[in-house]
C-alpha cells in the first residue's frame, strides 16, 4: 500500500559569500555531516581581500535547506542565491 | 569517555577559533614578551633586596607575590581590552565585506574568545615566570635552605627561565634553539650587571657604571 507522495529535494547549488576562514573544506565537511546529505561539492569562485565567493553544490536523498542554511551562517557565510534544485517525488508507506 | 566528549568538543571548538583568528602567533609573542618581563622584574626584585642586605626570605616573597599579582592583574586586563578593541574592529571590517551582521557567527564567537583566551596568556605568563622565581625564597622561609642559597637558586632559575624562552623562540623561527636561548640568557646576565652596580652604589659601583657607559 502507497501514501501521499513526497517531494523531497535531492540537489541544490548556492551562490555563498564567505570569510576567508573557516575555510572551504571545513564548510563543505560540516555540510557532509547534515542528514540526508551523501555529497557536497565546493568551488572557489572568487577571492577578495575579506571574502570569497564559492559555489557549493550538494546532493543527497533528503536535503533540508534550512539546515544548510544553518550551517552556512553558523561559519559566517551568507547565501547569495539559490542557482540550481532538483527535487524528486517519491512514493511513501503510511 | 562520555564524560570527557564535551570537554574534547569544547576543546576542539577553541582550538578551531584560534586557528579562525590565527591568534597562535599573537599568544606565542604575548607568552615570550610577558614571562621574560616577569622573569627580569623578579630578578630586580630579587637582586635589589639582596644588595640591599635584607635578608628575610618573607620581604621577598612579599614583594614577589605582589609584583607578579600586579603583573597578572595588568597583563590580562591591558591585554583583554586591546585585544578586544582590535577584534571588535575586524569584526565589524568583515561585516562590511560580507554585508552582513555576523552576530553568534562563529566568527563573533572566535572574537570574544581569543580576547579573552589572549588576555589569560598575558596575564598567567608574567605571574608564572615570577612565581617560579619565588619558589626558593618559600623553601627558604620554610628552612630547608639558608637565604643565601635562595638567592643563587632563584637566580639560576630566573637565568633557566630566559634560557628557555629563548630557545622557545629559536623553535619558533626554526634557527638554532640553544643559541637563542644563550642569547636570551645574555640579556639577563647583562640586566643582573646593572642591578649590581647601580644597587650596590658607592664608588665601585659608580666607577664601573662610568666604565660601562665608555
Amino acid at each position: 500500500m502507497t501514501g501521499s507522495p513526497e517531494v523531497r529535494v535531492t540537489k541544490m547549488v548556492l551562490d555563498v559569500l564567505k570569510p576567508h576562514q573557516p575555510s572551504i573544506l571545513e564548510l563543505s565537511k560540516l555540510l557532509g555531516e547534515l542528514d540526508g546529505v551523501s555529497s557536497v561539492n565546493t568551488v572557489l569562485r572568487e577571492v577578495d581581500a575579506d571574502t570569497e565567493t564559492v559555489v557549493l553544490s550538494i546532493e543527497g536523498p533528503r536535503l533540508d535547506y534550512d539546515s544548510v542554511l544553518d550551517v552556512i551562517e553558523q561559519c559566517s557565510a551568507s547565501v547569495h542565491s539559490v542557482d540550481e534544485v532538483s527535487v524528486e517525488k517519491v512514493d511513501t508507506d503510511d | 569517555m562520555n564524560l570527557l566528549e564535551p570537554i574534547a568538543e569544547r576543546l576542539r571548538r577553541f582550538r578551531n577559533y584560534v586557528r579562525i583568528t590565527e591568534a597562535d602567533e599573537i599568544a606565542r609573542r604575548y607568552f615570550v614578551m610577558n614571562a621574560f618581563d616577569g622573569s627580569l622584574t623578579m630578578l630586580g626584585v630579587i637582586l635589589g633586596t639582596f644588595l640591599a642586605r635584607v635578608h628575610d626570605p618573607r620581604v621577598v616573597i612579599g614583594a614577589g607575590i605582589g609584583a607578579s599579582l600586579a603583573m597578572g592583574m595588568s597583563g590580562f586586563f591591558g591585554t583583554y581590552m586591546t585585544e578586544r578593541a582590535e577584534r571588535t574592529r575586524k569584526l565589524k571590517k568583515l561585516e562590511r565585506a560580507m554585508v552582513t551582521n555576523l552576530n553568534e557567527t562563529v566568527w563573533d564567537n572566535a572574537s570574544s574568545f581569543v580576547s579573552f583566551w589572549a588576555a589569560l596568556v598575558d596575564g598567567v605568563s608574567p605571574a608564572a615566570a615570577a612565581i617560579v622565581a619565588i619558589i626558593p625564597f618559600l623553601l627558604a622561609q620554610l628552612g630547608w635552605v639558608n637565604f643565601n642559597s635562595a638567592v643563587a637558586l632563584s637566580v639560576g632559575l630566573i637565568l633557566a627561565t630566559l634560557f628557555f624562552l629563548g630557545a622557545y623562540l629559536g623553535r619558533v623561527s626554526e634557527e638554532n634553539a640553544p643559541l637563542s636561548g644563550v642569547r636570551m640568557l645574555l640579556v639577563g646576565l647583562v640586566t643582573g650587571l646593572f642591578i649590581w652596580l647601580i644597587s650596590s652604589g658607592g664608588t665601585h659601583g659608580s666607577a664601573l657604571i662610568l666604565v660601562a657607559l665608555g
